[in-house]
């Protein structure tokens, strides 16, 4: 049953397609490159060796390790609840929980300053006890945490919906309590979705801009992240220290995609 | 099942020694010293050059001379709007300084600065000044010479947003009170000169420097703007435009504010001089070797790229912000400019 045409009609819509995908995709991301190491590569590590630079790397690393692993417990979690019992209001929550996907990240940040900032609702009464999450790097974690959380669950549920729950019976009648069932049975089947899951999460909260852009408040060596640096440096002109971060960026994110694509290719390939 | 775990071993060393890079710094073991002290510093866009490169290493060579201690003083640089709104909803600066006194009172409205507090600091709480000017094309291709003449048909105005921006609020003034002063005896000289140039408005901009950014990009003829954007490039060789002088335009004055709410108790000595250090002469110097002009006159003949403005006026010329606000950019440009151009 191959409806594939052959090699040679391919020919015309193949270059089409690259037609558009050049300028498109692939000369955008070259740019960053070619602007990254147009002043050699010695003046291109000198601008990844600033103070500011290193700070912001390290710092959407950081943030982006604890919202992976934050969201590998809840998300996981949140697929199990839906995935395994069935309750009045399952398509709501189901609705709720991939919300954030729909919502322009702006508004995230929006709503989260207006719910924890000293004017917000929580905020206000949080304030005289000297809770403040806003402009601090938990608010930058909980910007992120509610931006990336479908990503784990768009992972890890399709596997759970598909796993027959037989093993797990089986499990329970052999005497096996929650916790060893989830240890032996669960987990080993899931650890392929929770880990590109978590990548998942991973990247795209190195990446995240417009939600922290409202909660960290920017401030240098404190909690601006690689993406705020990258664009407070080409605002104020300094194209060469912007692409510098940049370009590290796009590599991290290439470097996982590849992770990812071989990850998930080898275990297609097993089954 | 175990060649599987080899396989995750890559992947899982990259990402404990990414995760073990990052977290280098916090590590007690790596911690160097005790943390220095901080400064939080809140300025409007145009300022994060003078102060990140010159303004604050200084201060804290200073701070270390005379006391011993370490001192950082960190700064964060938006649009002034943008940095008064978030001083309002929380962020932790100590200090901010603004473009104009409008958001100085704005912020004291919500009670995060003492009422009127800028003002018992030196000069009224003006840190620096710079004059508004106009940017065109290289050679001046479209002969402008003035306000007047960006209200001439054919010509591109960039102007950064009155909503957000600072730089645009004095933009508006300057604009304004050049068509009065020109025209002393005509009432009605002032909204004439906006509805002409805000008729050629093609791009606004958030903040002064996105506006800069827009025209350099090859957007519009003119852009309205500080003096100081024009002086810091040309100096760093960068400036491709020509500068105009308009005879009449405003000298803007820049505010600082104190952030009452945010200064602890035993912090406010180290903010205040700080604050005492801007006015110094040290400061002021750096101030005008970067293209703003002094609040001290004298100071000004150092820098020779400075432009002569013929007949230059303040905002006191015209009553003072919260009456220009009231009747010049909400009365005049919001209600009947941005009407009639509908």
């Amino acid at each position: 049953m191959n409806d594939r045409r052959s090699r040679r009609d391919a020919l015309a819509p193949v270059g089409f397609l690259l037609l558009v995908l050049i300028p498109l995709i692939l000369m955008p991301l070259a740019a960053v490159f070619v602007f990254a190491f147009r002043g050699g590569a010695a003046e291109f590590f000198e601008a990844l060796k600033a103070r500011e630079a290193l700070f912001a790397m390290r710092f959407s690393l950081l943030i982006a390790f604890a919202t992976a692993a934050v969201n590998a417990v809840l998300g996981t979690y949140a697929a199990y609840v839906l995935s395994k019992y069935r309750f009045t209001g399952e398509r709501a929550l189901g609705i709720v929980v991939n919300l954030p996907v729909a919502i322009p990240t702006v508004v995230v940040g929006t709503s989260l300053l207006l719910l924890w900032g000293p004017i917000g609702l929580l905020g206000k009464a949080l304030e005289p006890l000297g809770f403040r999450p806003m402009f601090t790097p938990l608010g930058v974690l909980l910007a992120h945490l509610f931006v990336t959380f479908p990503y784990m669950l768009g992972a890890v549920k399709p596997v759970l919906d598909e796993l027959e729950t037989t093993y797990e019976e089986a499990a329970y009648t052999i005497g096996a309590s929650r916790l060893q069932t989830f240890r032996h049975v669960l987990l080993p089947a899931l650890k392929g979705g929770i880990f590109s899951g978590a990548l998942l999460t991973f990247a795209h909260s190195l990446g995240e801009f417009g939600a922290t852009v409202m909660v960290s408040g920017n401030l240098r060596l404190r909690t601006q992240t690689a993406p705020l640096y990258i664009f407070a440096q080409f605002e104020a002109g300094n194209i060469a220290q912007a692409n510098a971060v940049a370009a590290v960026l796009a590599a991290l994110s290439f470097g996982i995609f590849f992770v990812l694509l071989r990850y998930s290719g080898r275990r297609e390939g097993e089954r | 099942m175990a060649y599987l775990r080899k396989r995750a071993l890559v992947p899982l060393a990259l990402a404990l020694a990414s995760f073990g890079w990052a977290a280098w710094p916090w590590f007690p073991f790596s911690r160097a010293s005790a943390p220095p002290r901080t400064i939080v510093f809140y300025g409007f866009s145009i300022l994060g050059e003078v102060f990140n490169e010159a303004i604050f290493p200084t201060f804290e060579a200073l701070w270390r001379e005379k006391s011993g201690e370490e001192v950082e003083v960190l700064g964060s640089f938006a649009s002034s709007g943008t940095i008064t709104n978030q001083v309002i909803l929380g962020v932790p600066a100590d200090l901010v300084l603004v473009s104009l006194e409008l958001d100085a009172l704005r912020l004291s409205e919500a009670g995060v600065v003492a009422a009127g507090s800028w003002r018992a600091l030196p000069h009224r709480g003006v840190v620096n000044r710079t004059p508004f000017v106009i940017l065109v094309r290289p050679g001046n291709p479209k002969r402008i010479g003035g306000f007047e003449d960006l209200a001439r048909s054919g010509v591109g105005v960039v102007h950064p947003d009155p909503l957000t921006s600072g730089g645009a609020n004095w933009a508006i003034v300057a604009e304004y009170g050049a068509g009065l002063r020109e025209y002393p005896d005509r009432p009605d000289a002032g909204f004439m000169m906006l509805r002409g140039v805000w008729k050629n408005v093609i791009a606004q901009a958030a903040s002064a420097r996105a506006a800069r950014t827009q025209f350099e990009n090859g957007f519009g003829d003119a852009l309205v703007t500080y003096e100081q954007e024009a002086l810091w490039d040309r100096a760093r060789g960068k400036l491709e435009a020509d500068v105009v002088y308009p005879r009449r335009t405003v000298l803007s004055e820049h505010t600082l504010a104190v952030v009452d709410r945010n200064v602890e108790p035993a912090e406010r000595p180290i903010v205040e001089a700080f604050a005492r250090f801007l006015w110094s002469d040290e400061a002021q110097r750096l101030f005008v070797r970067y293209g703003f002009r002094s609040v001290v006159d004298e100071w000004n003949a150092a820098n020779t790229a400075f432009g002569r403005v013929d007949d230059p006026f303040t905002i006191e010329d015209l009553g003072g912000w919260e009456r220009a606000k009231r009747e010049i950019v909400d009365g005049i440009w919001k209600a009947r400019v941005l009407r009639e151009l509908k």
